[in-house]
């Protein structure tokens, strides 16, 4: 059997489905076979990446129904940067949870389960061609994560996961809305169809239905105003659940938002770029001013991580071929140094009452190594060199002023600032804060140690030599902007419904 | 005034909602020919009955031009169950055994679902069998056979089930679909193409693998909410 995208949601799925059986032989079992199926995954990530370099697209149709007639899987340079990133943390997530709940297997079966179907939603969702499909699997991150937020079953993560579920049913609801109407003016689900049609649509309707799928994946991709489960999802969460939604929920969303305002709707003239800037200038905004106030840890992470997005938003709003690189890059440092900060201050604030800032005083020399990691994660995510994050930012203030947009580029300083201020008064009162009298250390598992030191060595190696991961993100970028390369490779030449001509405009 | 401006929002909303919707002409015809479809569901209806032969269009749509979304809805189920064993999870102590919280039941409604229970059984069990042929399926098949479970948990007390046979159904349930997505990858070159015979339209064993992927999910949806039913309405007692 030759390797091939539907690997990633067929074999995750199978395994999910099997764990149960599996537990019931041999409880270490339920621990061991998502890594097996990660490892795997990543083996097929490793060829598709290569394959896709070297020969283009690839699509693969399912069912034996070619589109639009059938669900087909889209493999760009785009979504197989993102599904290789994806399947990367999950199995560092996967190493850091490894003996997660080693005391009581039944919840531990449920946890591995619904992490791995988490994964398999977020890079399904990337890899999708069709806007139904894309729902589906909309709906499976977003099950599995209401069940992982409520995982503690204390008072503080229900409420988390009820008001989580409750803005994400209604946003689900506005997206699934979104899709009727859009199917009842072109007749298609097929993404690369209807972006050939859409130029028919009424202008009215168009506005309607942007608007519509705008509220039903900020929510995933934390855009202002739609962001308020965030922060209380991630600090109630189980830790590895914080970096799942860091690496992979708000990733999935932010792709959904550049594919549907992108492909969909086309970015050009159409003054979607303008209104992604002044929603992700916002969401910065508010966003990092939110965490300066924070005096938990995780909330402030949360809040942090929010305004990167706003970030990322504005990159993808200046629309150049240097922004979106710059975009893509901050995607991906955002989900290693991210992963970085979240794992280790897990492990600071891990004994600490609420998980406050103020505890943490003179922990450099109690915890040294896993201070080293957040203070390595913090100096990269605010953009210093030789960092990894350093890049990303650059390339964007780079964009921002050859589009003249100064306001913006003032904006973007500011706010670095005070992110330098939110960050290193952690930094600072874990080296030079006096220390406080019998706190009790939690000692990292061997595989936590492990994950933390593969991401430190990323961010260090990323930040040196650059170069190494810009090629992919170089080409994810060219494949995102050609949208009529997307739909040419997505139909294919034949095409009942559409004559080919009519697809190249 | 919050009040006021939320209904002056919500009337926003209204409009710029009914606004698009108001243009989408009531009953007409978006169809266009089957002879010659120019719409995907005019291409269904015209290709069905010959490459698939499913007499039911639906059921084709569902389980096989689309039935890659449907193993997501069937994730999503299981999604749900599970999340919702893990939130209500508490361990069992010594000798505890879990009963149901619903109230007395009636001797009527006893013997009643005495003798009601099997029928609805056979009945969640031919509208799944059927699903090819007839309205209906597996979905809905599952959710029959998960009421006459819900029937009898409200009239007997002690009436449980055991979860080890449902994990075992719904997780065998789900690898066969699985499994026929990954026979269809290797045999007929794409996942969950079909790969077995078509025979003739109308007849029972027709439609290939679809009557299979129906009847697995008629057995992992009534297994997953009577599971999820049980968990509900079931607490642990010495």
């Amino acid at each position: 059997m030759v390797v091939s995208p539907v690997h990633f949601i067929a074999v995750p799925l199978l395994a999910a489905f099997l764990m149960p059986i599996l537990a019931k032989v041999n409880k270490n079992l339920l621990r061991i076979v998502p890594g097996i199926v990660l490892t795997y995954l990543g083996y097929v990530s490793v060829v598709l990446m290569n394959r896709v370099a070297t020969e283009g697209t690839i699509i693969e149709v399912l069912a034996g129904w070619s589109a639009p007639w059938g669900i087909n899987l889209v493999y760009t340079p785009f979504t197989g940067f993102l599904a290789t990133l994806m399947i990367a943390m999950s199995f560092l997530i996967w190493l850091y949870s490894f003996k997660f709940k080693k005391v009581d297997d039944e919840p531990a079966l449920k946890y591995f389960i619904l992490q791995l179907m988490l994964t398999t939603g977020s890079v399904g969702l990337v890899l999708t061609g069709d806007i139904f499909n894309f729902f589906v699997f909309m709906e499976i991150i977003a099950l599995s994560s209401y069940a992982l937020t409520a995982f503690y079953r204390d008072r503080n993560g229900a409420e988390a996961a009820f008001k989580y579920l409750l803005i994400g049913a209604f946003a689900s609801t506005l997206f699934l809305l979104a899709i009727v109407l859009l199917y009842s003016q072109v007749g298609t689900l097929n993404m690369a169809e209807i972006s050939v049609r859409m130029h028919d649509v009424p202008t009215s309707m168009k506005v309607s239905i942007l608007v519509l799928f705008l509220v039903g994946i900020g929510i995933e991709a934390e855009m202002f105003p739609l962001n308020g489960w965030a922060p209380d999802a991630y600090s109630q969460a189980p830790s590895p659940v914080g970096v799942a939604f860091a690496a992979l929920v708000v990733k999935a969303g932010v792709y959904g938002l550049v594919r549907i305002t992108y492909t969909l709707f086309g970015i050009e003239g159409s003054g979607i770029g303008p209104f992604l800037i002044i929603m992700g200038g916002i969401t910065l905004v508010m966003a990092e001013i939110t965490a300066l106030k924070q005096t938990s840890l995780k909330r402030m992470l949360a809040y942090s991580s929010i305004g990167q997005m706003g970030f990322v938003l504005i990159a993808f709003g200046i629309g150049t071929h240097e922004a979106v690189f710059g975009a893509i890059f901050l995607m991906f440092n955002h989900a290693i140094i991210k992963g970085l900060l979240f794992m280790s201050g897990s492990y600071l604030v891990y004994n600490t009452p609420n998980k406050e800032i103020k505890y943490l005083s003179g922990y450099g020399m109690k915890m040294p190594v896993i201070s080293l990691f957040f203070s390595l994660g913090a100096l990269a995510i605010v953009g210093l060199p030789p960092f990894a994050g350093f890049w990303s930012k650059l390339y964007i203030l780079l964009a921002a002023a050859d589009g003249a947009l100064y306001g913006l580029i003032a904006l973007i300083l500011v706010v670095s600032i005070i992110e330098i201020v939110y960050y290193f008064r952690v930094v600072g009162r874990l080296y030079f804060g006096k220390p406080a009298e019998g706190s009790i250390m939690r000692k990292p598992t061997v595989g936590g140690m492990i994950a933390m030191s593969i991401l430190a060595i990323a961010i260090l190696v990323v930040g040196f030599y650059p170069d190494i991961i810009t090629g992919y993100i170089d080409a994810a970028a060219s494949s995102i902007l050609n949208t009529d390369e997307y739909i040419k490779n997505a139909l294919g030449a034949v095409n009942e419904l559409t004559p080919v001509e009519n697809i190249i405009q | 005034m919050r009040k006021l401006l939320v209904l002056f929002l919500l009337a926003v909303i209204a409009f710029s909602l009914y606004k698009p919707l108001s243009t989408i002409e009531f009953g007409a015809d978006r169809m266009g020919s089957i002879e010659n479809p120019t719409t995907v569901g005019a291409y269904y209806l015209s290709k069905t009955p010959s490459e698939l032969s499913v007499a039911n269009v639906i059921t084709a749509i569902v389980v096989n031009y689309r039935g890659f979304d449907t193993l997501g809805e069937v994730s999503v189920l299981f999604l749900a169950a599970t999340g919702l064993g893990s939130i209500l999870y508490r361990r069992r102590k010594e000798g505890e055994h879990s009963i149901s919280i619903s109230k007395p039941s009636s001797q009527l409604l006893q013997a009643g679902s005495k003798l009601i229970y099997p029928a609805i059984l056979v009945l969640g069990a031919y509208v799944f069998i059927h699903g090819h042929l007839t309205p209906g399926g597996g979905f809905q098949g599952g959710a029959i056979i998960a009421t006459g479970i819900l029937l009898m948990m409200m009239s007997y007390k002690d009436f449980h089930l055991n979860h080890t046979v449902l994990t075992w159904i719904e997780s065998l349930a789900g690898i066969t679909f699985a499994t026929i997505g990954i026979a269809g990858l290797i045999v007929g070159k794409t996942f969950l193409e079909n790969f077995m015979p078509i025979g003739t339209l109308n007849d029972l064993f027709s439609g290939g693998i679809i009557p299979i992927i129906y009847i697995a999910v008629g057995f992992k949806v009534a297994a997953e909410l009577a599971g999820v039913l049980d968990t509900l309405l079931s607490i642990k007692e010495k």
